[in-house]
């Protein structure tokens, strides 16, 4: 087993368990922390984002990673104990349907939705047709005032060769990049590290992140759901996904061939990411400034329907080993294509 | 310079050839880390001097190769807003190297079943055909390749000229326009013409937002083709071509900017149109307003028919009054010329 | 510290004056006149926005470049935006007629039959419908869409009208400012009252340095507060506004909130914040402290500057204290007087507040 892989298999899971809801991202703070033990500088910004510092003589690279997950907030809680919520990120309320709450202090509650008469089974689901369940009638809304920021609860499983989880998409790539911190010891690069807060809610810790570092160069690592007709030819367990286009993004060629040559130094099979209506955090970090070259590295997941989706072990540890391979290269310089 | 390629992401051809044009006129010109092509005209006042932006973009809508499947037939991705209904049986070239020809393939009407001549077929339905093998296919064109519309330009009557990619070269052109009049005719602003990258695509115009944020200006105007007269739009959504630039009002410009640059045109004797722009003015400008600590903007437009096709129209003498205008509203400009009052 | 006064009389004025999104300047004029003699700088930024800072003490002439947060507590942004949703004149027909667009989010539907002011000098125009004899009936029973309708000012050749109105002329609804009990009547309170809050508090020193922004075109993408918040370099925002309320007949207790008169609205998110956790907290402290009662807006609805400044530079954090008003982007809105008084000595405590405990 590869130093990479037992880091990812060690990290993954306390990581997708970690509460941090986005702009509540507490939990998986902590944790990122503690797995960060020893290997930079750490600090926290405005927005809520967790950078790490390793200073070096070349380019000022950001390697950025997502590690918020979809929340829910509570707009009101009747008598009866039932509350209503407000999603938090780009989740379909149907897949969401069944999933047990969790809140910061640890206090639960269950997503159901009104089946009314002539309902198509959900498939066209709306918030504001989710309810959370309480358990606890009248004391509920004291219990859970307006305003209460909860999480999706994970349980996270090993299913044969893929890992599945609720928070997948947005901790897959934190465990990637820690991982490859922790196996690419020294790099050549000025090295900024961003795990980033309320990326689903339109890449605002990237945006304020991306900003304050200046970076000269920028990867963005991140999850990549799998959607047949729009993603022909990627599969799940074929390799990391190098970005070529996605929803307001379009690759720099000269950041782009950073990683294809991080690829071929690792001997790794890539393939291309091309995506119409879903993106990254690539897209503000790109226009942040006087502008950066940005690729773009995802592991590719698949959608289960529900909560969870699944991706494949070895696309995680092959993604964190392109990262590290990355980092121990010779630095490019940031600069016009 | 419609027949450079450029999609959004990919301007490195268009830029190169936009550099040497700019250099003929221009006192520096220089690419910057966004990939935008920047021309400069000293201005003569003492230093530091206030800097003007003039921007258009030389990104063209286009595609990129997505997929290729078997028997050679490409698919493809928009990158930029497209009328699927436009595209159909339209020659386009792929830019791989060396760069070769397709087009996007229709079945002939002796093929098609009942009422499919009735349906519109969208974007993702169509595919390219090269007339080569797959194996030629897939050796001679990576995935990420950029495609464009393959459309000479045509000269029409009254020296009107149909290309695609007017939209934005004709701004750009503009530019040029402004550079050899501002080389003699020197303003006491410095003044930089921008060609701008990714304004067709994107969550911003990067280019736009990029060149304000590194460059600092006290003024930005973006310079883009508007809708020409086209029939069965109601009067006030188009301008007429060959009735000069539209000069545009609204909250994304500032109100000394548009009242400078309509003087400037009353001044020449040139005509022009007020186009009103309620919310958005839908150019590089509204990147540019809102860029570091806020920029007084200013719009006009190219009258343009047939927008986001290959025969993009305009009239020349639109593009020329464009850049005389504006070149003579920056001449006007005094040093000490600022949006921004200080009152206490 | 006692609380500055809410300023009734300007939320009356401010209310009357038209300011559509891009053409907030009888707004800011208005404004000008109001705090000038109060702040210790006031300038307008290159979009137009309204930018005063005023200090806890008097500047001295000759202050020490380095003094940025001496023992003075952090720099605060307080926002309020300027403009309100309206019309532009698009086109001026052969008949006289005026083709308008809308400037940012109005139900299409409540426009029919409305007065209008038009331009600068306010002149009045109707938006006519044809009457219902000469409609057929399927027709009565869509809705007009904003493309069929024209701003009638009486002209009747283009000529005429052009002496009047030209293309890019805003036009605002035609409401008189009334009172009633502690009922305020009036259009654009979504955000004039935020503009008198924000005037109120600065007549009179903060305890802590306020960079007081009076932004513009927060109607048409929050545009105006970016730049004025960059430029301010603040640590703390909070935005002031008129929120909606979401009372109705048959509405649940549950979804009326937030109500009028229920006290400060506070924002949890909506879909261009996440409020900054710790300052949430301390404005919902404050108001318990001070007796202030406060209320909690529906998350997950609207937006405001606060989307804007939290994400300006590499960010600030952020809330927004708003008061609940019946009625919003339509030509009359209600409120309750209470509610933009309690708002205004909850953000003068919660500066003491920021004064004392933010780090």
């Amino acid at each position: 087993m590869s130093s990479l892989e037992s880091n990812v298999d060690a990290l993954l899971p306390e990581l997708l368990a970690a509460f941090g809801p986005s702009g509540r991202e507490s939990g998986v703070r902590r944790t990122l922390r503690k797995a960060l033990r020893g290997l930079g500088t750490l600090s926290e910004d405005a927005t809520g984002n967790l950078r790490l510092h390793r200073p070096g003589r070349g380019p000022r690279l950001l390697l950025a990673t997502p590690m918020d997950a979809a929340g829910v907030i509570v707009t009101r809680v009747d008598a009866s104990g039932l509350g209503r919520v407000t999603l938090l990120g780009a989740r379909a309320p149907v897949e969401l349907v069944g999933s047990t709450v969790v809140f910061e202090d640890g206090r639960k509650a269950l997503l159901g939705y009104d089946r009314g008469p002539g309902s198509k089974n959900g498939v066209d689901l709306e918030a504001d047709q989710l309810f959370l369940e309480t358990g606890l009638g009248k004391k509920g809304e004291r219990e859970f005032p307006v305003g209460s920021v909860g999480a999706i609860e994970d349980r996270p499983a090993r299913l044969g060769e893929f890992w599945c989880g609720a928070n997948l998409e947005g901790r897959a790539g934190c465990a990637a990049v820690v991982a490859a911190l922790r196996v690419a010891r020294s790099s050549r690069y000025d090295l900024h590290v961003v795990f980033a807060a309320q990326s689903d809610l339109g890449s605002r810790g990237a945006t304020t992140g991306a900003f304050g570092i200046d970076p000269e160069l920028a990867i963005v690592v991140d999850v990549a759901h799998l959607e047949g007709k729009e993603t022909p030819g990627i599969a799940v367990g074929k390799g990391p996904c190098l970005g070529l286009k996605e929803s307001g993004y379009v690759a720099h060629p000269e950041a782009l061939a950073l990683l294809k040559k991080a690829a071929a130094a690792a001997r790794l099979k890539t393939q291309w990411l091309i995506r119409e209506h879903e993106g990254t955090d690539a897209r503000a970090i790109r226009a942040a400034r006087t502008g950066v070259p940005t690729a773009l590295v995802a592991i590719p997941a698949r959608r289960s329907g529900a909560a969870f989706s699944l991706a494949h072990a070895r696309d995680i540890t092959q993604t964190a080993a392109l990262v590290a391979k990355l980092l121990a290269g010779a630095p490019a310089k940031g600069g016009s294509r | 310079m419609s027949a450079l390629p450029g999609v959004p992401g990919h301007e490195a051809p268009a830029a190169e050839a936009i550099a040497k044009a700019f250099s003929i006129h221009a006192d520096r010109v220089e690419r910057d880390r966004a990939g935008n092509v920047r021309g400069w005209i000293e201005g003569s006042a003492p230093k530091p001097r206030p800097r003007a932006l003039f921007a258009a973009h030389m990104d063209r809508i286009g595609f990129l190769v997505k997929a290729i499947e078997p028997g050679g037939f490409i698919r493809l991705t928009e990158l930029g807003g497209f009328d699927s209904r436009t595209l159909l049986a339209k020659e386009v070239v792929i830019h791989s190297s060396p760069p070769i020809v397709g087009l996007f393939a229709t079945k002939p009407p002796h093929l098609l079943k009942k009422g499919e001549a009735d349906r519109v077929i969208p974007s993702e339905d169509l595919y390219i055909d090269t007339g080569r093998s797959e194996r030629d296919v897939r050796r001679m064109v990576p995935i990420g390749t950029p495609v464009t519309l393959r459309q000479p330009p045509v000269d029409l009557l009254g020296g009107r000229l149909a290309a695609p990619a007017m939209d934005d070269r004709a701004g750009v052109a503009v530019l040029l326009g402004m550079l050899e009049i501002l080389h003699t005719n020197r303003p006491e602003w410095d003044v930089v013409m921008v060609a701008t990258v990714e304004e067709e695509f994107g969550l911003y115009c990067l280019g736009a937002k990029t060149a304000t944020e590194s460059i600092g200006p006290q003024l930005g105007v973006a310079i883009d083709v508007t809708h020409g007269d086209m029939p069965g739009v109601k009067e006030g959504d188009t301008y007429p071509l060959g009735s000069g630039p539209s000069i545009c009002v609204g909250g994304n410009i500032h109100p000394l900017v548009f009242e400078g640059m309509k003087r400037s045109a009353r001044t020449l004797g040139l005509p022009y149109s007020v186009e009103g722009c309620p919310i958005t003015s839908a150019t590089d400008a509204m990147d540019i307003q809102i860029a570091r600590e806020g920029v007084p903007t200013g719009v006009i437009g190219i009258p343009c028919r047939y927008m986001h096709t290959g025969i993009e129209t305009v009239a020349p003498e639109d593009v020329d009054r464009c850049a005389r205008v504006l070149a003579h509203f920056v001449a006007s400009l005094e040093p000490s010329w600022r949006a921004e009052e200080v009152l206490k | 510290m006692i609380a500055p006064p809410f300023d009734d009389a300007l939320l009356g004025r401010l209310s009357e004056a038209s300011g559509v999104s891009g053409g907030e300047d009888a707004v800011r004029r208005i404004l000008i006149d109001d705090v000038r003699d109060h702040v210790d700088t006031l300038e307008i930024d290159a979009l137009g926005s309204l930018v005063a800072r005023i200090s806890p003490a008097a500047p001295r002439s000759s202050r020490p470049k380095s003094s940025r947060r001496p023992r003075n507590g952090p720099h605060v942004l307080l926002c309020a935006h300027m403009d309100e949703v309206g019309l532009m004149v698009f086109a001026i027909e052969k008949d006289g007629r005026l083709r308008v667009r809308r400037v940012g989010g109005i139900d299409q539907r409540i426009l029919v039959g409305q007065v209008f002011r038009v331009g600068a000098n306010g002149l009045k125009g109707v938006l006519g419908a044809l009457p219902p004899h000469l409609v057929p009936r399927p027709e009565r029973e869509k809705v007009i869409s904003i493309d069929d309708m024209y701003l009638d000012i009486g002209a009747s050749t283009r000529e005429e009208a052009e002496r009047h109105v030209a293309v890019g002329d805003y036009a605002c609804f035609d409401t008189t400012y009334e009172k009633w009990g502690s009922t305020r009547k009036g259009k654009a309170f979504d955000d004039r009252v935020g503009c008198t809050v924000l005037a109120s508090l600065v007549k009179k020193r903060p305890p802590v340095p306020v960079i007081a922004v009076w932004s513009v075109q927060e109607e048409v993408g929050l545009r105006g507060a970016g730049a004025a918040a960059r430029r301010a370099n603040a640590d703390v925002a909070i935005v002031l506004e008129g929120t909606a309320s979401g009372e109705a007949p048959g509405a649940s207790p549950g979804e009326s909130a937030p109500v009028m008169g229920g006290g400060p609205a506070l924002t949890v998110q909506d879909r261009t914040l996440m409020a900054d956790a710790r300052l949430v907290d301390l404005l919902e402290r404050t108001g318990k402290e001070r007796k202030i009662p406060t209320q909690w807006k529906r998350p997950g609805v609207g937006g405001t500057d606060a989307g804007r400044i939290s994400l300006s530079g590499a960010g600030i954090p952020s809330a927004v204290v708003s008061v609940a008003c019946r009625y919003i982007h339509a030509p009359a809105a209600y409120l309750d007087v209470r509610d933009p008084q309690r708002v205004t000595a909850l953000v003068w405590h919660t500066l003491e507040s920021l004064r004392k405990e933010w780090t």
